[in-house]
């Protein structure tokens, strides 16, 4: 099975139509949809590196840092992701800590290494079980969004809970840095071109 | 235009387009890195230090949840707790703040703060909101240290309060405890701070804490004594009922006071020891080093005489019974009763004038000389030891000291370990023999005989009264009709007397009396010259030249 672009010719990204290029330099555009065409994203593997490392480094403030600050007139407590998820599961209601164990560290993590492992086995060339892989890519785009659950309940209980004095939760700086992770990771699953997972199978 | 020739033409040369090494999308994770870096840096720099602090018990204390306050400000919080490796304590671990770090020294103090109620006060209210949190009280020291142990209670006295640590020697604690209120003069001065049993186990220690300005009354003079309680004495004074306040009768407390004798003494030191008596008599003893023990024999009862009672000259207390008991004479074989006593010459030299008490404690200070003036007393003054009573209602009795220099010369015999000094027999039975002298005086009176001379009296006076009736009838015959005729003429005196004043008040005051007539014309008379003496002053007001020139003719208006 030989690709598109093996023989000349290139796919649309969009509506994924394989027309002939304008020039190999400067393919042009889709003729069915007017999207701009290239054969492989620019500097795809380059781009998600730089993002996926970004996410990496920013998850790490995002877990240790407060995510929400509650403050009663008596006391004020923060929890970190972690130990919110501990407390939920110490007072009973294990099935929402597993909710916010897997929304909160199983995906962002699993994204973090399913695209690490995407792009070395790409870079090495590898050539084996394309087919998992893009299917791994595929989860990990589709799943990135969920991820932002955490974000979404934070507001809501800092929206909900102003009951001042008597009762406040306030955002920890930790939200802002998942949120950060969140995006970036999402936006590191997009700049990659799953194209380039089969490219050395078919060049090969 | 010419069409140039293919062949004349340069090849175009063709350059690989130029892959840029470094995509800006770089920018991102080097922004991110640098973020996560700023945190990491700002969290270490702001790191305090990581104390351990042993406590009997976790009571009340959570990790993460429980802080530690330093004048109620948060300066750390728990993060871990463990119990040591014996299982008898419990390790807390507390992350510190670093604007505090420099306040957690060697000979700072921990403690754990919940709510306390006691006899003298209750603190720590707020944590029944807050839940109980970890005290803290900086130290003095300059060495840091990481590793504590925490306060049972905590400290009654913070560092920074001004005044002066003393240490009391007590045989008991007593009711005292930490917190315990000092008094000076019923004022609560100072309290209580720790305690603890003597190394050897014979006696109890209390360091105490008198706030200033209340120091500089502790003098090395100063005597401290239990106040615990009520303090009832019912000895040959009557019923002596001493107490402190109310707080202190519940939970007992520790009052000084600087016996008057010693006005110039120093204030102590820092740390001194002093000793803590029982009750405020006991403390305010004065210094009794020298003592001298002697044996009295009486010859009476010593029927409530008891051990403690006092021993007084010329009413002043100088010493007290120490034994009450028999002696037995084996060559006589007779038995008497035997009161050991003992004097404190001090107590004497306390009561004497400034100049005069220097001097005599110089003397006192010699045991001969000492002996000299007590056998002087005894051989030339008579000085003699004698029971009294101290009260006639519980009966208890004391001995007194007393010059009787009628008695038969005594002397004191000084070789025996405890001297006897001489006695007499008490005043009571005395009394009791004088008036048995007096029944038996007035059993011998001759009374008939007394009764047979009143009787002739008795006739002498009838007689005499018989003359005074005489006497008195004589006065109504002779001396009454006289009498009367006096009166009479008294009362003709009288009537010419009333009627002078009835015409007098005729003349002057009726209305046509003529005094009046008189006295009203003689006022209009007056009016009326008054009159012309203001026409005359007004005339010459307008005209002063008349006074030289006379009246001349008034011009006639126009």
């Amino acid at each position: 099975m030989t690709s598109a672009a093996a023989r000349g010719l290139v796919s649309c990204p969009e509506c994924a139509l394989v027309s002939r290029p304008v020039t190999p330099q400067a393919p042009g555009h889709c003729p069915r949809c007017g999207e701009k065409l290239v054969f492989r994203r620019e500097n795809a593997i380059q781009r998600t590196w730089a993002l996926l490392i970004a996410a990496t480094v920013l998850y790490a403030p995002a877990n240790l840092l407060p995510v929400l600050a509650t403050t009663t007139i008596v006391s004020s407590s923060s929890e970190t992701i972690m130990s919110g998820v501990i407390y939920l599961y110490a007072s009973g209601s294990w099935p929402l800590a597993l909710i916010v164990f897997v929304a909160s560290i199983v995906i962002p993590i699993g994204k973090i290494v399913t695209l690490g492992f995407v792009l070395v086995t790409v870079q090495r060339g590898m050539t084996t079980s394309d087919r998992q892989r893009t299917r791994l890519y595929r989860i990990v785009e589709f799943i990135g969004r969920w991820s932002m659950l955490d974000v979404f309940v934070d507001t809501f209980v800092v929206a909900l809970v102003q009951l001042s004095p008597l009762m406040s939760v306030d955002p920890g700086p930790g939200v802002v840095y998942f949120m950060a992770v969140v995006v970036l990771t999402m936006l590191a699953a997009q700049s990659f071109d799953p194209r380039l997972i089969w490219d050395r199978s078919t060049h090969g | 235009m010419d069409e140039p020739e293919d062949g004349d033409l340069p090849e175009a040369v063709a350059v690989a387009p130029r892959r840029s090494r470094f995509s800006p999308i770089w920018i991102i994770p080097i922004l991110a890195a640098a973020v996560a870096i700023g945190i990491a840096w700002q969290r270490i720099a702001s790191e305090g230090p990581t104390i351990t602090i042993t406590f009997k018990s976790a009571d009340g204390i959570e990790a993460g949840k429980t802080f530690v306050k330093y004048k109620e400000v948060n300066i750390g919080q728990v993060t871990g707790l463990r119990l040591t490796d014996d299982v008898a304590n419990v390790e807390v671990t507390a992350k510190i703040a670093k604007s505090a770090a420099d306040l957690i020294v060697e000979d700072a103090h921990f403690w754990v703060v919940r709510p306390r109620i006691s006899l003298s006060g209750v603190s720590g209210l707020s944590t029944l909101l807050s839940g109980n949190y970890i005290g803290f009280e900086a130290g003095a020291s300059k060495t840091k240290a990481r590793k504590f142990t925490g306060l049972d209670v905590p400290p009654i006295v913070t560092g920074g309060a001004p005044g002066r640590t003393y240490v009391l020697k007590a045989s008991d604690l007593g009711s005292l405890g930490i917190g315990s209120p000092i008094y000076f003069r019923r004022l609560q001065v100072g309290q209580v701070v720790a305690y603890d049993l003597a190394p050897d186990g014979k006696s109890v220690q209390l360091r105490i804490f008198v706030n200033a300005p209340y120091d500089s009354f502790v003098t090395t003079d100063t005597r401290f004594w239990n106040a615990s309680g009520i303090d009832v004495t019912f000895g040959t004074n009557g019923l002596e009922v001493r107490t402190q306040s109310l707080v202190s009768l519940l939970e007992g407390g520790v009052a000084f006071d600087t016996p008057a004798t010693a006005t110039a003494s120093p204030p102590a030191s820092a740390e001194a020891t002093f000793t803590l008596y029982s009750d405020r008599s006991n403390a305010m003893k004065v210094d009794e080093s020298i003592a001298t023990r002697y044996l009295l024999y009486f010859s009476e009862s010593v029927r409530g005489l008891a051990v403690g009672a006092p021993v007084s000259f010329f009413g002043v207390p100088v010493g007290e019974v120490t034994e009450v008991g028999l002696d037995f004479n084996a060559k006589t074989l007779d038995v008497r009763p035997r009161v050991a006593i003992v004097l404190y010459p001090q107590r004497v030299i306390a009561r004497l004038s400034g100049p005069q008490e220097k001097r005599a404690m110089a003397l006192v200070g010699e045991k001969a000389i000492r002996h000299a003036i007590v056998q002087k007393m005894v051989e030339q003054r008579g000085l003699r030891a004698q029971l009294a009573t101290g009260s006639l209602v519980t009966g208890s009795r004391y001995v007194t000291l007393a010059y009787f220099p009628r008695l038969q010369k005594s002397r004191v015999d000084w070789s025996a370990e405890e001297p006897e000094l001489p006695t007499t027999i008490s005043t009571l039975p005395e009394i009791e023999e004088k008036l048995g002298r007096i029944i038996d005086k007035i059993e011998r009176l001759p009374l008939d005989a007394i009764g047979e001379d009143l009787k002739k009296a008795l006739v002498g006076i009838d007689d005499t009264l018989r003359d005074a009736r005489g006497v008195i009838n004589h006065f109504d015959a002779d001396v009454v009709p006289a009498l009367k005729a006096a009166l009479e003429d008294a009362r003709g005196a009288l009537g010419s007397a009333e009627r002078m004043l009835t015409s007098t008040e005729a003349n002057l005051v009726g209305t046509g009396a003529p005094g009046q007539v008189e006295l009203r014309n003689t006022m209009q008379e007056l009016s009326r010259a008054a009159r012309s003496l203001r026409t005359l002053a007004d005339y010459l007001e307008q005209h002063p030249e008349a006074l030289i020139r006379g009246k001349t003719a008034q011009p006639m208006p126009k």
